[in-house]
This record gives structure tokens, sequence and C-alpha cells, in this order.
């Protein structure tokens, strides 16, 4: 009966490949969604990666950037630099809100950088300066291209105009992008110009991270320091944390999505084969037979459909944000593999459906002449 | 044991529907074949034969009476017990032949082969020698949508027969074939009953097979009747000139006021078509 099961399920292939299609294009929207979220997720934590620093400092009691504000003394940096261990110090003023760029407001990461401090700058330029001067914005690439702005426009931080003198690349995100001003205008803003936000450390060779955060809590006052790796993990899972119960729903909306279309795959597959599993019936089948026959049929198609969105996915999804640069996804193996786990549960359950037809069918329509 | 009895039914019948509704497809039959025994039920349309053959074939629970089929009464037995039955003591013949579409001769002769008791091992041995009792040997890849009527019905025979079934039941066998492939047909059955010992029990309404058969019962309003063979009223098919039964020919017609009848669907298809140039050498009644 599986066998049956089986060359009918390729004798068509047509029909099979459509089933499975309608399956992949259930799974690729799961997979579609937690790429975009934890794509976004990525890019959130982008600026902290880039900086490659060993150490952050900031202020006592924070222990993020993300949705985070944070002030510590500008002096401090100098006594940080003089701390053993420490090879280099570099700071940023940081201020997470809304610039308003080609009349639209973006809400971004803004960083507020010095010359002094040249590393704190974007790390991939796509045109223009890279360094900012009062007056003066470097915004995302991404964000010309969406509004159509130049070098030369002007944005609005808060009540003050800047103009663009460079777009970087790498830096956009629909959640929070990075914009880069000068250190000059957001102290002047904040009126915080004698401070920063967040120092980044740059420790001697050989020398432990996180000793030296012990040793940076120790030495300097109301300051709390972390490693990179904890701090990235910590705005990583706050991202993760705000949008999880979107994801949650969506992937719930795609699951259930992914289990009607098996449903529906696996009924009209039986309800078309309804005289052949008469005849099987009538020669001595059970429907228990029956029933494993159909739902071989619903996971066979169920596994191509995740092999299909398998492929689908790390080609159409990975190729689609260099055609459009506004979406970041992240497609990975990890999506899959859940989404693997679900597809036996959903065949099963889907098959279901067809297991009652199953039990509908009757012998006698092998009289039907 | 040739004439041992392997099928029996006592007192059978069988409603659809209740109250004033109520329909009595079968009515208190009775019957007994004996292993080896070519039995015919014939009878008007509507007569009740399908449904006495549904039930024959434990497809159908009868309203009351009692089958049983080599010493095993079906009355109590649940739907599994009666689908493991089937699988091994009954073979089905169907007119529409009822082959599954993605298998080909072989497979299709196989397909109840997992369900018998010695399995597919022991069935591989039993498909050569079938392959090449119903000349099928060079069509045991085809698939059925390749093959004639007469290849499929001999398939399907070959299918009824894999596991060794001690009863055959054939519903209309010949009813979608032609005059020769019918009658080839026919005679494998008579065959399978003369050679193999088993009971073929047949639904037709070819009265052809009356000639080679042991038995005919008479289903009329869903009881058994006697029909003496004085009963018969032989008629001539105007197309093909085989002889027919006027009393329970199915395929009939009228043309100028005058009724014809025909030994199959496609000999009306054809004098249908061109009926004077039947009439001409049609002589129809027959010395009975």
């Amino acid at each position: 009966m599986l066998y049956w099961s089986l060359k009918t399920l390729f004798s068509e292939p047509v029909r099979l490949m459509v089933s499975a299609l309608a399956v992949a294009v259930s799974f690729i929207l799961v997979i579609f969604f937690s790429a975009v979220f934890e794509g976004e997720s990525d890019q959130m934590v982008v600026y902290l990666e880039k900086m490659d620093a060993d150490v952050w400092v900031m202020q006592k009691g924070v222990s993020n950037m993300h949705m985070a504000s944070s002030m510590v003394w500008d002096w401090k940096a100098d006594k940080i630099a003089q701390i053993a261990g420490v090879r280099e110090v570099a700071a940023i003023l940081y201020l997470n809100g809304p610039v308003k760029i080609g009349g639209k407001d973006w809400f971004s990461y803004i960083m507020g950088i010095s010359p002094e401090y040249s590393r704190t700058g974007p790390w991939d330029m796509a045109e223009g300066e890279s360094m900012p001067n009062p007056g003066e914005a470097v915004i995302p690439k991404v964000i010309a291209k969406l509004t159509g702005v130049q070098i030369g426009d002007e944005i609005t931080l808060i009540d003050r105009t800047l103009r663009i003198v460079g777009f970087s690349r790498n830096t956009f995100s629909m959640a929070s992008s990075v914009v880069f001003v000068s250190k000059k205008d957001l102290g002047d803003l904040l009126e915080a110009s004698d401070q920063f936000s967040y120092m980044m450390v740059y420790a001697e060779p050989g020398v432990d991270g996180q000793a030296l955060t012990e040793r940076i809590k120790d030495e300097i006052n109301k300051v709390n320091a972390l490693t990179s790796d904890v701090l990235i993990e910590s705005d990583w899972q706050l991202a993760v944390q705000m949008g999880a119960e979107i994801i949650h729903m969506m992937t719930i909306i795609g699951t259930l999505l992914a289990t009607l279309i098996v449903a529906f795959t696996a009924y009209s597959l039986i309800a078309r084969k309804k005289q052949e599993l008469a005849i099987a019936k009538a020669l001595g089948f059970g429907n228990g037979q029956i029933y494993l026959a159909a739902l071989s049929q619903s996971v066979v198609v169920t596994v191509l459909g995740l092999l299909f969105a398998l492929l689908i996915s790390f080609t159409f999804l990975a190729w689609l944000p260099t055609v459009a640069p506004q979406i970041n996804l992240a497609v990975r193996l990890h999506q899959f593999t859940s989404i693997a786990i679900v597809t036996l549960p959903v065949a099963i359950l889907a098959s279901l459906s067809a297991a009652r037809t199953v039990t509908k069918v009757d012998p006698m329509a092998v009289f039907h002449h | 044991m040739m004439t041992e009895i392997i099928l029996q039914a006592n007192n059978l019948s069988k409603c659809f529907g209740s109250g004033v509704s109520e329909v009595r497809a079968v009515n208190g039959v009775s019957l007994n074949i004996k292993r080896g025994e070519m039995v015919l039920i014939m009878g008007p349309s509507g007569s009740g034969k399908t449904t006495l053959l549904s039930m024959l074939g434990a497809l159908l629970s009868p309203t009351s009476g009692q089958i049983v089929i080599d010493g095993i009464d079906l009355s109590s037995m649940k739907a599994a017990a009666l689908a493991a039955l089937r699988a091994r003591k009954i073979g089905f013949v169907f007119q529409a032949f009822n082959l599954l579409e993605a298998l080909n001769v072989e497979e299709n002769i196989l397909f109840p082969a997992q369900l018998s008791a010695e399995g597919m091992l022991g069935a591989k041995g039993r498909l050569n020698e079938l392959l090449e009792r119903l000349e099928l040997t060079t069509r045991c890849k085809a698939l059925p949508n390749t093959l004639s009527g007469g290849e499929k019905q001999r398939v399907a025979i070959a299918r009824a027969l894999i596991n060794r079934p001690p009863i055959i039941l054939a519903d209309e066998p010949t009813g979608n074939l032609d005059s020769h492939k019918g009658q080839e047909v026919m005679m494998i059955l008579h065959d399978i009953a003369r050679d193999d010992g088993c009971a073929v029990l047949m639904v037709t309404h070819d009265p052809r097979v009356e000639e080679i058969a042991d038995r005919v019962l008479w289903l009329e309003d869903g009881a058994l009747r006697d029909r003496k063979s004085e009963q018969h009223s032989w008629v001539k098919d105007p197309v093909c000139g085989m002889r027919v039964d006027e009393w329970t020919a199915s395929v009939t017609t009228e043309y100028n006021d005058k009724k014809f009848v025909f030994c199959s669907t496609r000999c009306l298809s054809r004098f249908n078509a061109q009926p004077e140039r039947y009439l001409d050498q049609t002589k129809q009644r027959m010395p009975g």
C-alpha cells in the first residue's frame, strides 16, 4: 500500500511539484519572518560589533546601548587609558531618537563622534566624508536611496539642521539606523559637552577582557564595564525580547498556513484517488493501512516542500537584500531546522483530515460501472 | 473435496432506508456454492444482483440472514476481520476492471499479495505462472492506460487469483468488452473453476455465459426464482449475428416500431449509426 501511495504520488510529477511548492511557500513565509527579525536584530548590534572593542564602559546601572541612555564624564576616558592592560580608549556621545531625513522621521542610533577618536566613525563608506564636522552628518546610503536625498541636502536632528556630507554602508535598519554627527553638535543638543555615553576600551595583547572589566570598575567610580561579547549579547537579547511576541505570532500564523496547505494537499490527493482506495478496501486493505498510505503522501509532500523552502530561502531570500537593501535578512540553518522539527507534526496533523476521508471511502464504489 | 460447499447464504435480506421509503433490495435469498462450480446470477436491472454480490463478498452487511465462507460465519465479524477475509478468501473481478493507474501489470497483480499468508515472496512465483497462463508475459511492465479492455480484464483476473482464493466473485466481467474479448474472459473464468477448483459466482447480463455455467440463478425483485430454459427467447443480434436472449437482454432499441436486441452497447452503437445497413440482412427471431 505504501508502494502504491508513493508510486501514485510520483506518477504525477507536475501535481506533486505544485503541491510541494504550495507547502514550501508557507514554510518560506515562516523562514522569511524569522530571517527579517534576525536580520534586524543583527543590525541593531552592528555598531557594537564593528567597533571591535574588548570592553565597553558606560554609566553605572546601564548594561545596554539599545533603548538606553548613558552619561560618563569625559575625563574618565583619560583615567581608563592609564589603567594597566589598556592599549587604547575611544569614546562616543550617543542618543537613541528620530532624525528627519527627506521629510520622514528615521528612528536612529545617533553617534556623536570626534576626530580624536576616528575609529568610532562609519566603517564602510559609500560616498563622501566619513568624519562629520559640526553642522554635518553622515547617513546610511539606503536611506538616501529610499528618500532621494543627495550629499549637501539637509537633515533635522531635534531642532538643529545638519548638512549631509557622506553616505555609509551597512548602517541601515528598519528599526534603528546609525547616523553619525559631530560630538560637538550632539553635546550641545544634550547639554553634555563634557560627557561621553560609551567608551570603547582596547586591551593590550594577552590581557583578559573580563579581568579588565573588573579592574575598570574597581578603579573608576560610577561606571559599568562589560566585555564586548556580553554587551552585544545583552543588546541582541533585548532586541529579540522586544520582537519575540510578534515573531512568535507570525511563526504560528505561518505554521497554521502550512498545516492548512498540507491538509488541503493531503485531502485533495485522497479525494482524487477515492476510487482506487475503494478498490484497495474491497481487496482487503484496512483503514489503518490506507491511512498510513495517506500519511506517507503528506509526509513526502511536506518534506519536498521543506527542501524547496530550504533551496529558495538560501538563494532567493539571500539575494533579496541586493535588490531591496532596506530589508535586512539573516537566513540561517537553525531557522530551517526549527521548521523541520514542526514538519512531522504538521504532516500528521494535516493528514488527519485525509484520514476521515479514508474511513468514509465506500468499498462498494468498485461496482460503479 | 470438489463437492465441498465453500459459500453459503441463509435467508439473506438487505433493506435500504426505513419506514415508507424502505426498499428491500434482497429478500430471503439462500444459496450454496461448491468448490469448482461456476454459478451465474442473472436478472433484470435493479433486481438486487450487485447488492447480493456485495454481501456475499463481505463488502456489505446484510440486514438479516447468515453468510458462511469456507466455514467462517461472517455475522459477528468486525470490519478489520472482514477485510482480512476478503484478502484471503475472495478474488474480485469487476466490470470496470478497477486497476490501479500508477501501477504496471505486474504491480497490479501483486497488489493484494502483501495481504496473503505467504506474502510477496511467495506470490512472485505465482505471478509468473499467472502472467503466462493469462498471456500477459510480454505486457508485464505496461501501465493500465496502454492496455486493451481484454488485457485489463485479464490483469484483473490475475490479481483476483494471486492469493489463491477459493471464491471468485465477478460483477459483469464482460460488460465493457466486445463479444470476442468477452468470450475469452468467460472461458478463462470457466477454466479457473474447472482447473483450480475455485467457486466462480458471476453476475452477468450476458446470456452466452449460460452455456458454460454449471447453474444459473435468476434474481428478480430481490428474490431467487426458478427460470426454465423454455423461457428463453432467442433472437439474433442484427449487427454481429450472435444469439441473444430477448427476455434477459438489457441492450435494446426500437426502430420503425420494431424492437431490436443486441449483445452489447458496441453493437447497438453500430446499429444506431447505420440501421438500414443491418435491417436488410436481419432475420431477427431464431428458433428456440
